[in-house]
């Protein structure tokens, strides 16, 4: 099964070099995933980057590798359901910005805790033009499943949603916002979004 | 152009192809580098809360809401105010490895809680495996104080609950309930909490009152030891935290009974 006859590889060889380009580009969102969570797990282990001093630094690497495989202003628009439609181009512009500010204070505290954790792939379930790679997070002797949702945007995958052990982060915070929304509207959760930020940079975010 | 041309050009190919960088593992001698799991994924893309199309999500029935979040806040006051200083006085004392033992000891007490739960819902390689832990561990592992049936059998634990059980059998969540001291909970698992405690060994341990709460008491600092600061987490990460708590308790139970009404199928 291993050994390839010469036939066999000079017809691999044409496969691969007459392929279109979109050939390339379309593979699966596994092997699309993979590539942007190595390059976070290296960042985030990168000895050079560890400390205090280094924060600013940090923290731009590791946002800048995660930009490259997770959309978020997909997420946002999906956070806000239909409320997104309703709102102006630049007010969408405005949200996606502070939540991807909020997304950045509140998850990248926790993966600076990370400490050498593999990552196990499970699989790829692909529907239209969404997909979902699921994961398996070996933590203190505990493994947690970890999914993420992609979609196809600018002609690759991109994740917009992350589920552990069935809870989604999309429709967590979609599901928080909606009473601020009912009470408050567009602009009282801007406020209060606004205000969650500012508790970070002052460093005295409640736990 | 002849045949080796072609690899040479196929192989530049490939590797234009590959990432560019490398993983952690061969940068700095750590784990960064992934492999794949044998195991099966639950199907999350047939819940699309996309704004274009219509929802199929089910939502939360909570008419109860003002007294949930007044419990809520009560459960915040009681874990800053009691909780948190118990846990880190009991931390700070008991070393991890202890605190560790405690709860596999804690955890194989409460197997036939499991076993019955798994054997119900018709999740009987689970049953099998709750059976074959607790022989091993209350034997090779000493009491229950060891997870030998991890270590050594690699029997990972499995768990049931009543509320679990009820779910599998169809029966609905019905109204959302936050409890004082127990938290995040609804009719269904609230029933499920109270069988379970009847098929819990200290019922049949000759044990009394007082001894079965002090039991119980310990075994809840422990497991609120070993957990580290998830409620605090939750706060910070969250603009509503009551509903974060409903929204995750819910979707995390909701998730757990589909994947065991799924195994019941195979």
């Amino acid at each position: 099964m291993y050994t390839i006859n010469g036939f066999r590889a000079i017809v691999l060889v044409l496969l691969i070099v007459f392929s279109p380009l979109e050939g390339l580009a379309d593979s699966g969102p596994m092997a699309q995933l993979r590539p942007t969570l190595a390059k976070l797990t290296a960042v985030l282990s990168d000895p050079s980057l560890k400390g205090d001093e280094h924060k600013v630094e940090r923290r731009a690497k590791i946002m800048s590798s995660i930009k490259e495989g997770f959309d978020f202003r997909e997420m946002s628009r999906r956070i806000l359901g239909s409320t997104w439609n309703s709102i102006s181009a630049q007010e969408q512009d405005q949200f996606t910005e502070l939540m991807t500010k909020l997304l950045e204070n509140v998850y990248i505290g926790k993966l600076e805790n990370y400490s050498g954790q593999t990552i196990g792939y499970v699989g790829e379930r692909v529907k239209g033009d969404r997909a979902q790679v699921s994961t398996l997070v070996e933590d203190n002797n505990m493994q947690i499943p970890v999914h993420y949702i992609m979609a196809m945007g600018q002609g690759r995958w991109m994740v917009y949603d992350i589920n552990i052990e069935g809870v989604s982060l999309v429709r967590n915070y979609m599901e928080q916002f909606k009473s601020i929304l009912r009470t408050e509207k567009f602009e009282g959760l801007i406020k209060v979004i606004e205000d969650k930020n500012k508790s970070f940079a002052e460093g005295k975010a409640q736990g | 152009m002849n045949v080796k041309k072609y690899i040479l050009l196929a192989g530049a190919l490939l590797c234009l192809t590959l990432p560019s960088i490398g993983l952690a593992e061969e940068q700095f001698g750590i784990g960064g580098s992934d492999y794949m799991v044998d195991r099966k994924s639950p199907d999350l893309l047939d819940d699309n809360h996309d704004t274009d199309e219509p929802k199929e999500y089910v939502g939360i029935y909570d008419p109860l809401e003002p007294l949930n979040r007044v419990f809520f806040v009560f459960n915040d006051k009681l874990y800053f105010w009691v909780l948190k200083p118990v846990k880190t006085g009991y931390t700070a004392v008991v070393p991890w490895d202890f605190r560790f033992i405690i709860g596999n000891f804690f955890n194989n007490l409460a197997s036939p809680v499991d076993f019955v739960n798994t054997l119900l819902q018709g999740r009987f390689n689970d049953a099998g495996a709750v059976l074959s832990r607790f022989v091993i561990n209350s034997t090779i592992g000493v009491f229950g104080f060891g997870d030998a049936a991890a270590e050594a059998f690699d029997i990972q634990p499995r768990n049931g609950d009543f509320g679990e059980t009820l779910g599998v059998y169809g029966i609905g969540e019905g109204v959302f309930l936050n409890w004082p001291f127990f938290g995040p909970s609804n009719i269904r698992d609230s029933v499920g909490f109270v069988a379970d405690m009847q098929l819990h060994p200290y019922n049949y341990l000759d044990l009394d009152s007082e001894e079965i709460i002090a039991a119980r008491s310990l075994e809840f600092i422990n497991r609120l030891s070993l957990k580290g600061d998830s409620y605090e987490e939750l706060k910070r990460i969250s603009i509503d935290p009551y509903v974060a708590t409903r929204q995750a308790y819910t979707d995390y139970r909701r998730s757990l009974i589909k994947s065991h009404k799924l195994v019941d199928k195979k």
